[in-house]
């Protein structure tokens, strides 16, 4: 009885707070969680780039409505901290929808209050396929490792490669990149000889490459994430004299981020990736993206992929506002998304109704050098992935 | 109990330190009634903050690896609850025992070595734990964290609500229960052998009084005070994460603890209280730069509040005494 | 055998890393009894500077390093008489980790706002860019760098502590600092140029090894704990304890992510761990 009572007393301060929250609604607040400091700070700074370039282009109105961004920083993976910024934004700052996200746990500490909040959550980053499955009102504009790692496996076992060493980070994306690609090269008839999971705080990467050279595989795949890492992991690939001997190294785009790849430098021209985007992808749409989002971070080496995650993401929150006409109307505003195909500057794009991730073109690359930058040149596209982490 | 009665001021003292914590919580409760999750967390840490103060303030023991007791309890309970444990009552008691078992071992193992070398087996301890979790992700979730914690209402009756008031209710009650009980432990004669231990462990054992004992007592008290603190954590937050294991936790709550002052449980409280709270504001008002304000802080703390933020509390004289540092720099 | 040579190389080339950067902190914690939690931060500053100095101002490889080595030490000489000078000696260790992880923090906060989160690199000049071949095994000029500066940096070291009268006044200060004093030694002079040699030489291990550690915002940090195991292993203050712990860790670490690469990091720690409670008191401890 008590606890009905409580439950219906909720409901009510939930009504009273919806009602509240839409008698004004000239201005609607979206918040943007990311790593705004930190060890992933240029995630965070390309979060806003990303809707910085997506306003500067489309405008802050929709549907008669000004839409204000609120930042917050979450500078780490701290699940206790995600829930309170989000708290904080929804509570406080009475945001209608909520965007970023740079990591998993901070994705899952969010996922349980979004129904009672009424607002949906737009992911701009955070990679493992079941976030979102965590809430109905989760909608992902980045990528999920599946979707990266399943053509590359196929495309490799089709290149005639038939044996084959994995090194991946040992986390939860490694994991899934390793478990997408084993799964996709062994059922072409591929054989994985080894699989090295290296500690995520590695910082010598030489013993690993050097247990690649001992082995008889004829290709290494790899997946670190972008930062420090995957620097140090292509330098010591190039210095371990692999590439001489001819052992290519396979990877997730990751692994050649624009931004680290300069600190690479040209030992890594000729490395094959796969990934949804490259900021020299061939469209117009990109190069005006491109232009904008440069403009908005103020450094075109700071330039990276989240930003076009944040670009969409927004893009399908304005979709949201428009199909609610500006109330908060949290369910309505996802399932008028559900479905939604847009032309993106990395290609054409779906939010799939099932994963409520994006289907989407992933394209191989190779490493190669204009004006004097390294550049992720696609050489081949497989058009429509879905999450393969989901849809089996 | 006779070294209680002989002093009845300090004891007054806690008294009215633990009704001022009280005070505090309910003032927040009704003053910031939309910030209550991050008072959820400040009272979580708090108790990480407190049982660091029992092992270094008071037992002189300085550790860096204080956060795995605390990621210990926090697993523990979450893992009951995936297990068909709903009440956070019986989940916090869970993440106390965890705690106290983790700081058993802990203890033996630090305790064979002192200085330098024990801060660095804190450390080595505190990575171990680190990967471990990280390895075992079938109990642990891995680096994406535990997640589908599904907390019953407390006693039945109260849901924890997304305002976060339940959650922070349920945490300051703890904290003042815990609080309340540490004061008398710390007052005790077992308390003030501790003291002397963490000033002088050799005096103490030429006077014959066992240290060793003493300590791993201590550490277990200290695990127990961190892992109920976790729980609390995983029950608020509903995921536990690899950082509740972290090195950077057990630095963080270092700094908070030495902000407060070390030595004093309240210092603990408030230091953590002041930092976590500063944190956020700083951070709020500017996300891209808040850290280089939070490190001058810090910096400006040591070179004029020198003994911690407590040593400010209700002091005037201490206050001028401090401005006069200020106008006489050595 | 071939495996066995690469794996050694490339032990020590990561040992010497440790060595370079972590006897400046060695020698900080034995004779100013601080526990600093900035010395990482110095290290990263000197590959900043030296990174700018070669992608922004063009200056040549054997120019910038120097420079920036020199610019880091002039950087950093006014917090040891404004903030360092303030926590020396060893009473009150909890103060030295607050104000020395203030520094941290403020030092990546700054570089974050003025130079960006991106990974800056710095560039070798093209006698070090290229790999060899050592007894068949194909190794990278900056390694074997690397294993040289850490080899003349020792042995310099051990020169001046042990046969300079700088050496005599340091160790006297590192033994007894106050009969140091009484005995007429300058001990606040000693202190600045030590600290001044502390930050030269994070500064270099910083440019030097930026190819293995990459110069980026949260290097502050992210290394401090090796470097403070190293320390501890070694035992404070000691030239020979720092070298041996350091090229143990190189090699402990490099064999265990060969070996069981799943598993590298617990290899470390457990090794770190059993040194500890088989030495005590750092495998070469100079004072009590």
């Amino acid at each position: 009885m008590l606890q009905k009572l409580m439950r219906i007393g909720a409901a009510a301060a939930t009504l009273v707070l919806i009602a509240g929250a839409s008698a004004g609604a000239d201005t609607i607040k979206v918040g943007i969680i990311g790593p705004l400091s930190g060890p992933f700070a240029l995630g965070g700074k390309n979060f806003k780039a990303g809707v910085e370039a997506y306003v500067a282009v489309h405008g802050d109105t929709v549907a008669g409505n000004k839409v204000e961004f609120v930042y917050r920083d979450l500078d780490g993976p701290d699940p206790g901290k995600a829930k309170s910024v989000a708290q904080d934004l929804i509570i406080k700052e009475k945001v209608q929808y909520l965007g970023g996200v740079y990591l998993t746990p901070s994705a899952f500490a969010i996922a349980p209050m979004l129904e009672e909040a009424n607002v949906p959550l737009v992911i701009f980053n955070a990679a493992t396929s079941s976030i979102t499955q965590k809430s109905p009102l989760i909608v992902r504009t980045s990528f999920t490792l599946w979707q990266t790692a399943v053509p590359l496996a196929k495309q490799v076992a089709k290149d005639g490669v038939k044996k084959l060493i994995i090194t991946v980070t040992d986390y939860g994306p490694g994991n899934d990149a390793e478990a997408a690609f084993r799964k996709t090269f062994e059922a072409a008839g591929g054989k994985v000889v080894e699989t090295i999971k290296m500690p995520l705080s590695a910082a010598d990467f030489s013993p690993f490459l050097q247990r690649v050279k001992d082995s008889d595989a004829e290709a290494v795949f790899a997946f670190l994430p972008s930062g420090a890492s995957t620097v140090g992991f292509a330098k010591a690939y190039v210095e371990s004299g692999l590439k001489e001997k001819g052992i290519k190294l396979l990877a997730t785009g990751d692994v050649t981020e624009e931004s680290g790849l300069q600190a690479v430098g040209d030992a890594a021209i000729g490395i094959r990736t796969t990934y949804h985007y490259s900021l020299v992808h061939d469209s117009a749409l990109n190069r005006d993206f491109v232009a904008a989002a440069t403009k908005a971070i103020g450094n075109a080496d700071e330039l990276s992929f989240p930003a076009v995650a944040a670009y969409d993401g927004v893009h399908v929150i304005y979709k949201m506002i428009e199909a609610t006409a500006g109330k908060q109307d949290a369910k309505t505003a996802v399932q008028s998304v559900s479905g939604l195909a847009w032309e993106s500057p990395r290609g054409p794009v779906k939010i799939d109704p099932v994963t409520r991730s994006l289907t989407q073109t992933i394209y191989l690359r190779e490493v190669a050098k204009e004006n004097g930058r390294l550049v992720n040149k696609e050489i081949a596209s497989y058009p429509d992935q879905p999450d393969w982490g989901l849809v089996k | 109990m006779s070294a209680v009665t002989a002093r009845p001021s300090p004891l007054r003292g806690d008294f009215i330190k633990l009704a001022a914590v009280a005070l505090a919580g309910l003032a927040a409760l009704v003053l910031f009634p939309n910030d209550l999750g991050l008072m959820t967390r400040i009272a979580s840490s708090a108790f990480l903050v407190v049982s660091l103060d029992l092992v270094t303030g008071y037992a002189g023991i300085a550790t860096l690896g204080q956060a795995a007791l605390f990621g210990l309890g926090a697993y523990a309970a979450a893992n009951a609850n995936l297990a068909g444990l709903g009440e956070p009552i019986l989940m916090v008691a869970v993440g106390g025992l965890a705690g106290a078992v983790a700081g058993l071992i802990f203890g033996a193992v630090v305790l064979r070595s002192r200085g330098l070398a024990q801060l660095v087996l804190t450390i080595a301890l505190v990575q171990l734990v680190h990967e471990a979790a990280n390895k075992l992700s079938d109990i642990t979730g891995g680096s994406d964290g535990l997640s589908g914690i599904d907390v019953a209402p407390i006693l039945g009756a109260f849901r924890f609500d997304l305002y976060g008031r339940t959650g922070f209710v349920f945490a300051l009650v703890l904290l003042l229960a815990t609080l309340a009980v540490l004061s008398v432990i710390v007052r005790s004669p077992f308390g003030l052998k501790l003291r002397a231990i963490g000033r002088d462990p050799g005096r103490v054992r030429t006077l014959g009084a066992a240290v060793m004992p003493a300590l791993l007592v201590t550490f277990t008290l200290s695990g127990a005070v961190a892992g109920m603190g976790g729980a609390i954590e995983a029950i608020s937050t509903g995921v536990v994460g690899l950082d509740s294991v972290s090195f950077e936790r057990s630095a963080m709550a270092l700094v908070m603890l030495v902000l407060g002052g070390s030595g004093s449980l309240y210092g603990a409280v408030a230091g953590t209280a002041v930092f976590m709270g500063l944190e956020s504001i700083i951070s709020a008002a500017n996300p891209f730069h808040w850290l280089i304000i939070v490190g001058v802080l810090l910096i400006v703390v040591v070179l004029f509040v020198p003994r911690g933020l407590t040593s400010l509390a209700g002091d005037v004289r201490r206050l001028l005494a401090i401005f006069g540092l200020r106008r006489d720099k050595r | 055998m071939d495996t066995i040579i690469g794996i050694g190389l490339d032990a020590l080339a990561y040992g010497m890393l440790l060595f370079i950067i972590s006897i400046g902190l060695s020698v900080m914690m034995g004779l100013m009894r601080v526990i600093n939690l900035a010395h990482g931060a110095f290290a990263m500053v000197g590959g900043y500077i030296a990174s700018y100095a070669i992608r922004q101002l063009g200056l040549p490889y054997v120019v910038a390093v120097p420079t920036a080595v020199a610019a880091t030490v002039v950087v950093a000489l006014p917090l040891e008489f404004l903030l360092f000078r303030r926590i020396y000696g060893g009473a009150e260790p909890l103060k030295q980790v607050l104000m020395t992880i203030g520094i941290a923090f403020a030092v990546i906060g700054i570089v974050n706002a003025v130079f960006g989160p991106t990974i800056k690199p710095i560039p070798l000049p093209g006698p070090l860019h290229g790999i060899v071949d050592i007894a068949s095994h194909t190794m990278a000029v900056h390694r074997l760098v690397l294993i040289v500066a850490g080899l003349v940096i020792a042995a310099g070291l051990w020169l001046a502590v042990e046969k300079s009268n700088f050496g005599v006044r340091l160790r006297a200060a590192v033994d007894n600092p106050d009969m140091a004093a009484a005995l007429g030694i300058r001990t606040d002079r000693l202190y600045l140029v030590t600290f001044g040699i502390a930050v030269a030489l994070a500064a270099f291990g910083g440019i030097a090894g930026a190819e293995l550690m990459p110069i980026e915002p949260t290097y502050a940090l992210r290394y401090m704990v090796t470097f403070l195991v190293v320390v501890s292993v070694g035992g404070a203050g000691s030239t020979t304890g720092a070298l041996v712990a350091s090229l143990i860790i190189g090699l402990v670490d490099t064999a265990g992510r060969y070996l069981f690469p799943s598993y590298g990091m617990f290899f470390t720690y457990a090794a770190v761990i059993l040194i500890v409670e088989l030495a005590p008191n750092g495998l070469a401890r100079r004072s009590a």
